[in-house]
């Protein structure tokens, strides 16, 4: 049975090794199902809401409510 | 994945060098790499105290529009609008490198993290192997973007396209980082290795990993 993981989304600049690993089937060749999660878009809040010392960050939303399991910081 | 971050200026200004940026405004989008990185590059040029930043979009695309407006003096883009920008004339008076840090929930498996590793290895020297042939990702996230579609793979600095294959995080880069940023005032109190970093999980996940021989 194949395992499963869910990470954060990832863009190219960040997660390019992410991208092209699932699209060349590299994943599920290891036993993988990897799944992209993506932040409901009512959710996500711009950086140019933060501070310095309060940032607005969307990274690790999801992990932390346990709908997904990695994401890259 | 290694990510390059640059300090641009528009066409017009007169900075050609980060300590130019003293007191200047520039955009940052707090609480990304991306403004870490910034920041690191503004305090490597000037005293603190000279550094001026303010609160930019997380969306690089529209950091490099108020740029152009003139909204700021500079700010920090990585790929592909540092590409763009060059396009468009702008200067990079600083360019850094980063890595992408991978954050775990604890109950991930040993196994899929080791699957999640050889997949990530594998990819990693395929687009070493080829990168031109890979960057075409780099469009494809922004296809909204006129900007952007209009580059093509040959527009692109391969230098700034680094990517190493995934390993654990030493000890004291982890402590440099953590420690660099409670210096800013966003963290809070002393780095404590065993409470950020599970060595145990880590270490059996690149052993499995490595037990497998990665083509």
């Amino acid at each position: 049975m194949a395992m499963t993981m869910t990470i954060e989304r990832v863009m190219a600049f960040m997660g390019l090794d992410v991208l092209v690993a699932r699209d060349e089937g590299l994943f599920e060749a290891e036993g993988l199902d990897l799944r992209i999660a993506l932040l409901p878009s009512d959710e996500v809040r711009s950086a140019a809401e933060g501070t310095p010392a309060k940032p607005a960050t969307n990274q690790g939303k999801l992990q932390a409510r346990g709908e997904a399991e990695m994401f890259q910081a | 994945m290694i990510v390059c971050g640059a300090l641009v200026v528009a066409p017009t200004s007169t900075v050609y060098a980060p300590q130019e940026l003293a007191r200047k405004l520039v955009a940052l989008d707090y609480g990304n790499g991306t403004a870490y990185a910034g920041l690191q590059m503004l305090e490597g040029a000037m005293p603190r105290e000279a550094i001026t930043t303010c609160a930019a979009a997380t969306s690089p695309a529209e950091r490099f529009a108020g740029l152009m407006r003139g909204d700021f003096e500079a700010t920090v883009l990585q790929e592909p609008w540092i590409t763009v920008a060059e396009k468009a004339g702008c200067r990079l008076v600083s360019t850094t490198f980063f890595h992408g840090t991978w954050i775990a929930a604890p109950g991930v498996s040993a196994e899929a993290y080791a699957a999640l590793l050889r997949a990530l290895t594998r990819a990693v020297r395929r687009i070493k192997a080829d990168k031109r042939r890979y960057v075409s990702y780099f469009i494809r996230d922004w296809s909204g973007h006129s900007e952007v579609t209009a580059l093509s793979p040959d527009d692109f600095n391969l230098g700034r396209i680094q990517l190493k294959e995934p390993a654990p995080i030493p000890e004291n880069e982890a402590r440099w980082a953590w420690e660099w940023m409670a210096s800013w005032g966003l963290l809070e109190g002393a780095f404590d290795a065993t409470a950020q970093i599970n060595r145990s999980l880590e270490r059996e996940a690149h052993e499995l990993a490595a037990a497998v021989r990665v083509g």
